[in-house]
């Protein structure tokens, strides 16, 4: 199990690194959608072979919601010619943005180390608090708003590695999954698609929102 | 017995790997639905210039002249310590290990380096200024791909991490040796002068390596150039028999295995540049400046397998 | 006593949301106000009932004054709401929507302050998202969608961060169910330490505390008038009311330094932020920030801190309604957000100018209103148990707040302008906030009640 979680982990981490390196929304889309259905696969396999069943019905939320539809609904919002949707100036450059990932990838080896490590006894542990910070930046490394999310829900996907792999058993972790992934629609559906509307401007100039 | 073996192999590299190449024109020109030159077109090519006349710029030094012969000569002396048809250390095995071979490769890079600074030629510069920052770049990529070879096999010796790889499917199929050799795979890509790093066309304002070349003829050419099939050759074998395949190389010193698997090295490279082919025609070249994101992945997988072998394994 | 009883607000809040979706003409408006001035009632009732402990709820007098508090201010910005909504001129969605909205909000922050459980706290938090995300982007134009989006992203963030926190606590204790673990009690250990940490860090991001707070200001900015005042008088308040509990059972001095260095940061940032403040609403969205850094301060001090944490809490969710419905009025006059466009308030529109003073003058806690009272009890924690110079670092950051607010405040209301027609007319919009005002100054008769409630938690 352990060496299947850390396959898996890694694998994430990859992705999460490609995402870092893609430009074209559409192809971060896609490479999300791979994501979501491996997590959902080994939360799946998890869950059948430990008896689990809210481990599975995660594995499910997972695959339906994060895997098909968000990405499916994603792409239909891209209204513009699909080689035009990109990230034309990322906040950090690209080059240097896969690299401060990595970092961060270290960074939360070391902090699991001397934090969780002692009492947990598992050396895997630190893949998804990887996965989890690595989310955070892609959020902050970009300024499109479709990437920005995905960003927020390569946390999630990590959040749900997390409590299935390391902390079975937690209550209301179906709850949260749903809520979670309820913000991630209403995000879409309420706000992303107005921003594409009108993506002609550029999110700096809006001069009020800033000191 | 050995030294006979290490003739073998020389004659063996510096013999087929015009070919390899002619036949990775060929497959190309195939998928794109044209005729293509003959496979045998590089040999040709060396064959047509070696008769030609040698023309060298007038302010240029020796080092200019020098250059291709000495490179050809570094290469052609590393065929003797890789393992490429056997797996055991042939007469000068011994005399370095894979840091050493690290060490002769940016040695003939460098004076192939100097030589094209030598030629005075705007192109030259232009080609080698980029050649210089990529490997600037990708070198420490290729360190962290020995250090972590070093950790795996306990030597840094090729041979015995062939023989590491061959034995223990525990590490063959580990995560750490999979990112290493993903990451060599990236490197590689570099190394050739494939797309989608570099394209080999006419008129390329894009050009690396090919600019290096610009003011050669003749013979310094056709020397020059052999030396970078036999430098890709070596390097495509090193990525065959000890990141990916490591199966079949003969274990022991025995002339009729040594052969037959001289067939089957070839085979292996064919299944390589057939790889290559279609990885090349299904991609687009990068801009120039993107390269460096390209580099920064390949690092990040290379260091990704600390953290997979720290992870899985722990501390040793 | 039953159980549902102490639901009764909680209830009749999510029922007027449900009944909002009839479509008859004015039917949402009166469903609303009739929702929220009853749960009010319901709510002071249960100020006289004593405490609660079942498996799903935890009633004591704390949350009977979070919910009280949460009424009130629903109730106002409701009433308020009916004059204001007809400012905005091309809505996000029909009004219905709005009110839908609105209820569903109030309902989720009254189900956070009244469970028994980190976990459906936490939903309850996460919820309080959901339905307010959309209310952000009411006014439907450019820079008020992308200010919703950087709340809906922040805010998440800062969800996961405390679910993780949540997860944590959870593989230490074995249940997240709060009164079980207040009374039981278990090894603290570093796990533990860092959940909590995170749990402060998490809901802070909703509170507007420091390293995460940078969603608050243009959300503040943005939003129309109502929800301004309902975010910043309660909803964070609801938030720093999971922190208090945390706090409460993870009853550890690291962790407790750690939520008054963020109170310190919070409050240094807010104050000096305030003094280049162009725009008037997001001049008080960082007065909020300040505010709410104190009552962290309060929180992580306990004692009589704690005290004057909850009559900070009260008496400035009270005054700072009351000025954000102010400068939605001053915006439908003035139509524009800048400080230096809005001129002689006190002459064009009296009522507004002079509350606008008065309760400017009580966000930033001045004498006689309940806000002074409650960082007297907090300052007076900081000198109690750490070193001099923090509290006159605090004290004098609150001075730089107090300065730049009234200041900024007072060229709005006294300056001299052409046009000085009086329109304005005793309506709605302008009696609610003065009520508001008022609630801010009469905190101050009722702190031994409030001490009472929570010590004993209940008042005979």
């Amino acid at each position: 199990m352990s060496q299947v979680f850390a396959l898996v982990g890694f694998f994430e981490i990859v992705l999460v690194l490609f995402m870092q390196w893609e430009i074209y929304t559409r192809k971060i889309i896609t490479t999300f959608s791979v994501a979501s259905y491996v997590v959902a696969a080994f939360l799946l396999y998890l869950g059948v072979s430990k008896d689990l069943p809210y481990v599975v019905a995660l594995s499910i939320i997972t695959a339906v919601v994060r895997g098909f539809f968000i990405p499916w609904y994603m792409k239909r919002c891209i209204v513009r010619d699909q080689w035009r949707e990109r990230e034309i100036k990322p906040v950090i450059s690209t080059a240097m943005s896969i690299i401060i990932s990595l970092l961060i990838v270290v960074f939360a080896y070391i902090l699991y180390r001397v934090t969780f490590f002692n009492t947990l006894h598992l050396r895997e542990g630190s893949i998804p608090m990887a996965l989890l910070l690595q989310g955070a930046f892609l959020i902050i490394s970009r300024r499109n708003a479709f990437i920005q999310l995905i960003g927020y829900m390569t946390m999630e996907n990590a959040l749900f590695l997390f409590e299935g792999y390391l902390f079975p058993g937690l209550p209301f972790i179906i709850e949260a999954g749903v809520v979670l992934d309820l913000i991630g629609v209403i995000a879409i559906a309420g706000v992303v698609v107005r921003m594409m509307k009108d993506s002609s401007s550029d999110v700096n100039d809006f001069d009020e929102l800033k000191g | 017995m050995l030294v006979f073996l290490s003739i073998v192999q020389l004659l063996y590299v510096l013999l087929l790997s015009p070919l390899i190449f002619g036949i990775l024109a060929k497959i190309e020109e195939r998928i794109e639905s044209k005729n293509g030159p003959s496979i045998f077109q590089p040999y040709y090519d060396l064959y047509k210039l070696l008769r030609k006349e040698i023309v060298v710029p007038n302010h240029s030094s020796p080092i200019f002249h020098v250059a291709p012969y000495v490179s050809f000569a570094l290469y052609s002396s590393l065929t003797l310590v890789l393992p490429i048809i056997t797996d055991f250390p042939l007469q000068f095995g011994p005399i370095v290990d894979f840091i050493g071979g690290g060490l002769i490769f940016g040695a003939a890079a460098a004076i192939k380096k100097l030589a094209s600074l030598d030629s005075r030629s705007n192109y030259s510069h232009l080609g080698l200024s980029r050649a210089a920052s990529l490997g600037a770049l990708s070198e420490p990529i290729t360190v962290l791909i020995f250090i972590m070879f070093g950790v795996m096999a306990k030597s840094n010796n090729p041979y015995v991490i062939n023989n590491v790889l061959q034995t223990s499917s525990w590490w063959y199929l580990s995560l750490t040796h999979w990112f290493v050799a993903a990451a060599f795979f990236m490197v590689l890509i570099v190394e050739l002068g494939r797309l989608p790093i570099e394209r080999h066309s006419t008129a390329e304002l894009g050009m690396i390596d090919q600019g290096m070349s610009m003011e050669y003829s003749g013979a310094d050419l056709a020397f020059e150039k052999w030396g970078g099939y036999v430098k890709k050759f070596l390097l495509m074998s090193v990525f065959l028999n000890i990141y990916t395949i490591p199966f079949f190389v003969p274990v022991k010193v025995n002339l009729g295995s040594i052969l037959v698997y001289g067939g089957i090295h070839f085979l292996k490279l064919l299944g390589l540049i057939v790889g290559v082919a279609f990885f090349e025609e299904s991609i687009s070249k990068f801009r120039l400046f993107k390269n460096f994101d390209y580099i920064a992945f390949a690092f990040s997988l290379a260091f990704m397998s600390f953290l997979a072998f720290y992870v899985t394994v722990g501390r040793v | 006593m039953k159980a549902y009883v102490y639901m009764l607000p909680t209830i009749i809040s999510l029922a007027g949301a449900l009944l909002c979706l009839v479509r008859r003409v004015f039917f949402e408006e009166v469903v609303s106000i009739i929702a929220s001035v009853s749960s009010v009632f319901a709510a002071f009732t249960l100020l006289f009932l004593p405490n609660h402990f079942g498996t799903f709820l935890y009633v004591d007098g704390f949350s009977k004054i979070m919910l009280l508090l949460v009424s009130v201010v629903y109730a106002s910005t409701v009433i308020f709401s009916t004059t204001y909504m007809k400012y905005i001129e091309n809505p996000l969605f029909e009004k219905r929507f709005y009110y839908l909205l609105m209820n569903l909000f109030a309902f989720s922050m009254m189900f956070t302050v009244s469970v028994n459980n980190f976990g459906l706290m936490w939903v309850g938090i996460e919820a309080t998202t959901v339905t307010s995300a959309l209310l952000v982007a009411t006014e439907n134009d450019e820079s008020s969608i992308e200010a919703t989006w950087r709340y809906i992203i922040v805010v998440s963030v800062g969800l996961i961060i405390s679910l993780l926190s949540n997860i944590f606590i959870y593989s230490v204790s074995g249940t997240l169910n709060f009164g079980t673990m207040l009374n039981h009690g278990f090894h603290v250990d570093r796990i533990l330490i860092i959940g909590a940490m995170m749990a402060i860090i998490g809901y802070g991001t909703k509170a507007g505390i420091f390293p995460m707070h940078t969603w608050l200001p243009d959300v503040h900015g943005r939003a129309p008038a109502p929800v301004s005042a309902i975010f910043s008088g309660i909803l964070l308040a609801v938030a720093l009311y999971v922190v208090a509990r945390v706090l409460e059972i993870v009853n550890v001095p690291m962790v407790r330094e750690f939520a008054f260095w963020l109170g310190l940061l919070t409050v240094l940032v807010a104050a000096m932020l305030m003094v280049v403040q162009k725009h008037y609403k997001r001049l008080f969205a960082y007065s909020t920030m300040e505010n709410m850094g104190m009552v962290l301060i309060g929180l992580s001090i306990g004692k009589y801190a704690f005290v004057g944490a909850v009559v900070l809490v009260i008496s400035h969710a009270f005054a700072k309604s009351s000025v954000f419905y102010l400068s939605g009025n001053i915006l439908s006059r003035y139509k524009s957000k800048k400080i230096s466009d809005v001129k002689a308030v006190s002459k064009r529109m009296p009522f507004t100018g002079y509350n606008l003073m008065f309760s400017a003058l009580a966000v930033t806690g001045t004498p006689p209103f309940g806000t002074f009272v409650g960082e007297l009890l907090i300052i007076y924690g900081v000198l109690k148990y750490f070193p001099t110079f923090y509290a006159f670092l605090i004290v004098s950051f609150l001075f730089l707040a107090f300065v730049s607010v009234n200041y900024k405040v007072g060229t709005m209301v006294f300056s001299e302008s052409d046009d000085v027609k009086v329109k304005e007319r005793k309506r709605v919009g302008t009696i609610v906030p003065m009520v508001n005002t008022i609630l801010a100054f009469l905190v101050i008769f009722f702190i031994p009640q409030i001490q009472e409630l929570l010590s004993k938690g209940m008042i005979r």
